[in-house]
């Protein structure tokens, strides 16, 4: 689904990705970890589109469509999906308009019928429950005065209700307590399937107790140096990140 | 509010530094005319264009109106009953600290300026200006060597005309303003700084000077060039004798920030502020300008003003250079009755360019003071960032605090945000001081120091201890 | 002063003759007028040597030849029908007193009677209650030149009195329709607003055109809050986008009194509104929120002074400008509080938000403080969209041009979202939609 293929990139001056090779099919669940100042979250802007940091080489490939041509709201209609780290605040725009808008405009894009308002709302609730969401969060503004953990949990709302192809979570867990940790996941185990590929980045390994990847990739100054399966994310957990950036060095 | 005896004796006090030195002054008769210049001039032996730079902005003078301000309220100034040049009675400059008349040194000691002690303590050089021409220059060879030109104007005028030249109007034209053009036709003297491409300077630079004879307008001219690369620090500071006609400052300062120059400028004003009915104080005209010119250039402003009867004076930047910081900050305490307009203009120009503007103001008594401020975007200046914050504390209830914050945006891509607030102290913030054992009077100096604490973290040491006892005495008396 | 400054204007004045259309019910009224006519041949032109008009543009003064509305006025063909696209969906039924052209239009307008509103005209056959004389008549010193050319040229107004303490709140809608005619005409309506003690009332003051004229709507309202009196007040400008509008308010608030407004202008390719607010006695509030559009070729400006004359009183203001295309917003808000006036507190903010490269915003926030009790603070912000909010409505597939126009009206809304009468509030929500889709946003 996803090939990555010597990816490089910049921000401003600075190397942040120096040649990534990555490769995630339909129905995986890859990890993506990595020191602090590794180039992780930058990997994940890179896929959604973000402005500011600047491809200088490689390519990436998401189902046939060259990804880095696409505008960011034509790689959500084709199924990209990425869950933000700190997730921004929308001050004045109600949360379910702008779902609805959302899902929408991606529906419109690839062809299919939009959902009125009635069915809308039927597929918003259910997904709610899913994430045991309380339903006040809808009539609210998008993330304004939610707490971190009700933010994480409006992300993997939309996660379900967009049904993406791939599904980026950036440091998802990071600033969650326990229960909160817990539903998260559960929403996310909720849309595994083997049509969907999720790439999970993440600092440490407790996320993927809840989340089982199949695959485990160390990124570290902006390559990956070592991919291996969920017991890599272990030995990492017991060894730190220095025992793999050093034996690579070595 | 307040308590009406108190005040009386804190307008009472009396102006510290006031009195007056005996020393014969060499003054020409008051009047200005093309002949007062080309004596002015003369007595300079200043080079040709010199001379007609003086001229051309004399004739431009005569051609403009005297500027009337709003909020500022003074008698009209006769500039025929100014004498332009004032200089004690000497041959020859004098070639060391030796060589200096004792009784100028005594005046100097009463000040607070002993030239001994700073020389071996801090290693300070001091251009001291007395009166309307330098007296002493201390340290010249050590800055010489670091390759830093630090002289008066007069000097440089003879030892580097083509550097003077080049240099001298380009950031404040005769043309700027009303005190400018007159400042450009009848300066006396001032200090000339040029630092050397890649040149820290070694030491801080600092001028002490003061107005001494009677109806003497003082016109000092600073110039001062930091080249690619280099950094210096001045400081300004200055008192000055107790009067009984009003003195007038009309002042220009220009400064120049090449490509990753710094120049930090910072002053500390005590100018007498006229008697409990306002009379005799120092007006104070100063036109102060920063060109950011190279790219990643950088111009900061420190002011803290605690005399002067009027204050109308706008430190700016013209940030130019892509990449230019332009920083302000300001305290300014009027109490008495002095009256302040003062502010900044922050000019964006170059792309990605940043001001800062601080601006504490105090007034305490009858004490007017404005804040005028204009922070302009011009539609190429891409990413353009400005934060001001304008904050006054008004202690006593007859005093006044005005804020005038000018924003003119002509680019989509700038942020700009400006605050401002205004407030007293509160009986909540006393009332805790004091439970904890503070007498009233040291309660609100804690907290008039808290509030400028921002401020007095951007002056270099030396200044920032004497801004606080400033602060302290200038606030003596003044609780309600 | 320049002479030929302001002549098209001046000899429209000294040809008119004040006392034609006032009736003699109200010969003081002519007085007046002509009292105002003679200081128009003195006073100078607003120029942007005055600080008020620094970054106003006043040519079309100069260059325009307006005519002042012949006697017969063209309401008279005008029905009911004729207006309806311009009433608010949902407030058909309302109270509401209408005025064309600068004058009232009683066959537009229904007041129904007993509610405790009355309603006097200047134009009128009933005498007006001779206190509201000093109302109207107080001679202005200032040397505001547009101010005085309306009571030069004043036709007609409404004085609106209500008098009936207790009850409900009535609701009054105060409509301005111009009709555009061959030639530029300019109009100066003039309006009383005198609460009385105890009373409230909801004004809706709109000013809105049939079709797109060239015309200049000189408007002029006085509002007087007597004692523990309570206004809201929305104020809607929806003028022709060739039209020129300014709009003079002045609110006096008495002891206990609250005033609280909404504006939003959106129309007019000139928009001037020159507000003041008086503090006369203690413990009154007054809180403002407007939102002002300026889009291709339209300057906005508004001037506004809040004057804390007395101790204990509030004040808030919140004006909001959105620009697009070569729009243009100039913000002056003063907020003076005098020698006496302790503990005043007064907020007042301007945030704006620029669409484009070649729109322009002056904003001039300003406090003027001799009191020392105060809490008084002001703040001002010029920005661009966020970039960071675009992008994550985008990364949620919601194209660019929707999701700048999201943004847009969230930050309108939080303005028109004050506005508690659910049909006014939609069609405000209109108002900008319709202005942001005719901008296309980024212009």
């Amino acid at each position: 689904m996803l090939t990555i293929e010597n990816l490089k990139a910049a921000a401003g001056d600075k190397e942040i990705l120096k040649g990534l090779d990555l490769q995630v099919n339909a129905g995986e669940v890859h990890a993506i970890m990595g020191p602090n100042g590794s180039g992780k979250s930058s990997l994940a802007h890179i896929l959604a589109g973000r402005e500011g940091l600047d491809v200088t080489g490689g390519s990436v490939s998401f189902n046939g469509n060259d990804l880095l041509e696409l505008e960011p709201e034509e790689r959500a209609a084709v199924g990209v999906f990425l869950a933000f780290q700190y997730p921004v605040e929308l001050p004045g725009v109600n949360n379910t308009h702008f779902l609805k808008e959302a899902l929408n405009a991606q529906r419109r894009n690839r062809g299919e019928e939009e959902l009125d308002s009635v069915a809308f709302m039927k597929l918003v609730r259910e997904k709610m429950e899913l994430v045991s969401m309380k339903p006040e969060l809808l009539k609210r503004q998008v993330n304004a005065g939610f707490s971190g953990g009700e933010k994480k949990r409006n992300e993997i709302l939309q996660l379900t209700l967009f049904e993406p192809r791939l599904a980026i979570l950036d440091e998802t867990d990071s600033g969650l307590d326990i229960d909160a940790l817990r539903t998260v996941s559960k929403g996310v185990n909720a849309v595994r399937s083997e049509e969907r590929a999720i790439i999970l980045v993440t600092h440490y390994q407790r996320l993927l107790d809840y989340i089982e990847p199949d695959f485990v990739h160390v990124l570290a100054d902006g390559r990956i140096i070592r991919s291996g399966d969920k017991t890599l994310a272990l030995e990492l957990e017991k060894k730190g990140y220095n025992w793999i950036t050093d034996s690579e060095a070595a | 509010m307040s308590n009406a005896t108190e005040l009386a004796e804190f307008t009472e006090r009396e102006y510290e530094y006031g009195f007056v030195t005996d020393i014969e002054a060499d003054s020409a008769p008051p009047g200005l005319n093309e002949d007062v210049i080309r004596q002015i001039s003369g007595r300079k032996s200043e080079p040709e264009w010199l001379l007609e730079y003086r001229l051309k902005a004399f004739a431009h003078w005569q051609q403009m109106e005297t500027p009337e301000w709003s909020s500022v309220h003074h008698p009209p100034i006769d500039f025929q009953k100014i004498s332009y040049f004032a200089a004690p009675r000497k041959k020859d400059g004098p070639k060391s600290l030796d060589e200096v008349d004792p009784e100028l040194l005594r005046t100097y000691e009463k000040l607070g300026i002993p030239l001994d002690e700073q020389k071996a303590l801090a290693g300070v050089a001091v251009d001291a200006v007395f009166d309307s021409v330098s007296v002493a220059t201390t340290f010249r060879k050590q800055l010489a060597e670091a390759g830093v030109i630090f002289c008066s104007i007069s000097e440089a005028a003879q030892e580097y005309p083509d550097l003077l030249r080049k240099y001298l109007g380009s950031v404040v034209p005769h043309t700027d303003n009303f005190y400018a053009a007159l400042n450009a036709a009848v300066f006396t003297d001032g200090t000339f700084v040029y630092v050397p491409k890649g040149v820290r300077c070694p030491m801080e630079l600092s001028t002490y000077f003061r107005i001494n004879a009677s109806n003497t307008g003082q016109f000092e001219r600073t110039l001062i060039i930091a080249d690619d690369n280099s950094y210096v620090s001045y400081l300004e500071g200055c008192t000055a004798p107790m009067r009984d006609e009003n003195q007038l400052h009309a002042a220009v300062v220009e400064l120049i920030a090449m490509e990753d120059a710094e120049i930090k400028y910072s002053t500390v004003q005590n100018w007498y502020p006229g008697d409990e009915h306002g009379v005799g104080g120092i007006y104070n005209f100063v036109t102060k300008r920063g060109d950011c010119r190279g790219d990643r250039s950088h111009i900061s402003w420190t002011q803290v003003e605690t005399g002067s009867a009027i204050t109308w004076k706008y430190p700016s930047c013209i940030l130019r250079g892509d990449d230019s910081v332009g920083e302000f900050y300001s305290v300014a305490v009027t109490r008495g009755r002095q009256q302040a307009d003062t502010g900044t203009k922050m000019i964006h120009i170059g792309r990605n360019t940043t001001s800062t503007i601080i601006s504490k103001g105090i007034s305490a008594a009858e004490g007017q003071q404005s804040y005028r401020g204009l922070v302009r975007i011009a539609g190429k200046a891409e990413n353009a960032r400005n934060y001001t914050q304008c904050d006054s504390l008004l202690i006593g209830d007859r005093c006044g605090a005005h804020t005038y914050p000018y924003i003119e945006v002509k680019n989509p891509s700038a942020k700009l945000e400006h605050e401002a607030t205004t407030s007293k102290i509160s009986d909540d913030q006393l009332f805790y001081c004091r439970s904890r054992g503070l007498s009233e009077e040291d309660a609100i100096s804690l907290i008039v120091n808290g509030f400028c604490k921002e401020i007095f973290n951007e002056l270099p040491m030396e200044f920032a201890v004497e801004a606080q006892k400033l602060l302290s005495v200038s606030l003596e008396g003044a609780v309600g | 002063m320049n002479q030929s400054e302001g002549t098209l204007i001046r000899r429209l004045v000294c040809d008119r003759h004040p006392e034609e259309t006032i009736r003699d019910e109200n010969p003081w009224l002519s007085v007046l007028k002509k009292e105002a006519a003679s200081w128009i041949s003195d006073m100078p032109l607003p120029n942007r040597k005055m600080e008020a008009w620094r970054y106003t543009p006043i040519e079309f003064i100069n260059k325009t030849a307006f005519s002042l509305d012949a006697e017969e006025a063209p309401f008279e063909a005008l029905d009911l029908i004729d207006i309806e696209e311009l009433l608010i969906p949902g407030s058909e039924s309302s109270d509401r007193i209408v005025f064309v052209n600068g004058r009232y239009a009683p066959g537009l307008s229904g007041l129904k009677t007993g509610n405790g509103i009355t309603l006097h005209t200047l134009a009128g056959d009933s005498k007006l209650p001779s206190g509201f004389k000093r109302q109207i008549g107080h001679a202005d010193l200032s040397g505001r030149f547009f101010f005085t050319l309306n009571n030069a040229l004043m036709s007609d107004g409404a004085v609106i009195h209500v008098n009936q303490q207790g009850g409900e709140r009535r609701r009054l809608e105060l409509l301005h329709i111009t009709v555009g005619m061959p030639d530029p005409v300019i109009h100066n309506p003039r309006h009383l607003v005198v609460l009385e003690r105890n009373t409230s009332l909801e004004l809706v003051e709109r000013y809105t055109s049939l079709g797109k004229s060239t015309y200049f709507n000189n408007a002029v309202i006085d509002i007087h809050l007597s004692e523990e009196s309570d206004l809201l007040h929305t104020r809607l400008q929806e003028e022709s986008e060739l039209a020129q509008h300014l709009g003079h308010l002045t609110v006096k608030l008495e002891a206990h009194s609250n005033y609280r407004q909404v504006s939003l202008a959106s129309g007019a390719a000139w928009s001037r509104t020159e507000a003041q607010i008086i503090f006369n006695g203690e413990h009154a509030h007054a809180e403002l929120d407007g939102l002002i559009l300026a889009g291709s070729k339209q300057l906005n400006d508004v001037h506004l002074e809040v004057l804390h004359e007395v101790p204990n009183c509030t004040s808030r203001e919140h004006f909001k400008g959105l620009l697009s295309s070569n729009g243009k917003i100039v913000f002056d808000g003063r907020i003076l509080v005098a020698r006496d006036a302790q503990k005043t507190e007064a907020a007042l903010n301007n945030e704006n938000l620029m669409l484009s490269r070649s729109a322009e915003v002056d904003t001039k926030p300003q406090l003027e403080i001799f009191a020392d009790d105060v809490k008084c603070s002001h703040g001002a912000t010029v920005g661009e969209l966020d970039p960071g909010m675009l992008f994550y409505l985008r990364s949620r597939g919601i194209p660019k041009a929707q999701a700048e126009r999201m943004l847009c009206t969230a930050f309108a809304n939080e303005v028109v979202s004050c506005i508690s009468e659910t049909p006014i509030r939609d069609h405000a929500k209109r108002m900008v939609l319709q202005h942001l889709a005719s901008e296309g946003e980024t212009g």
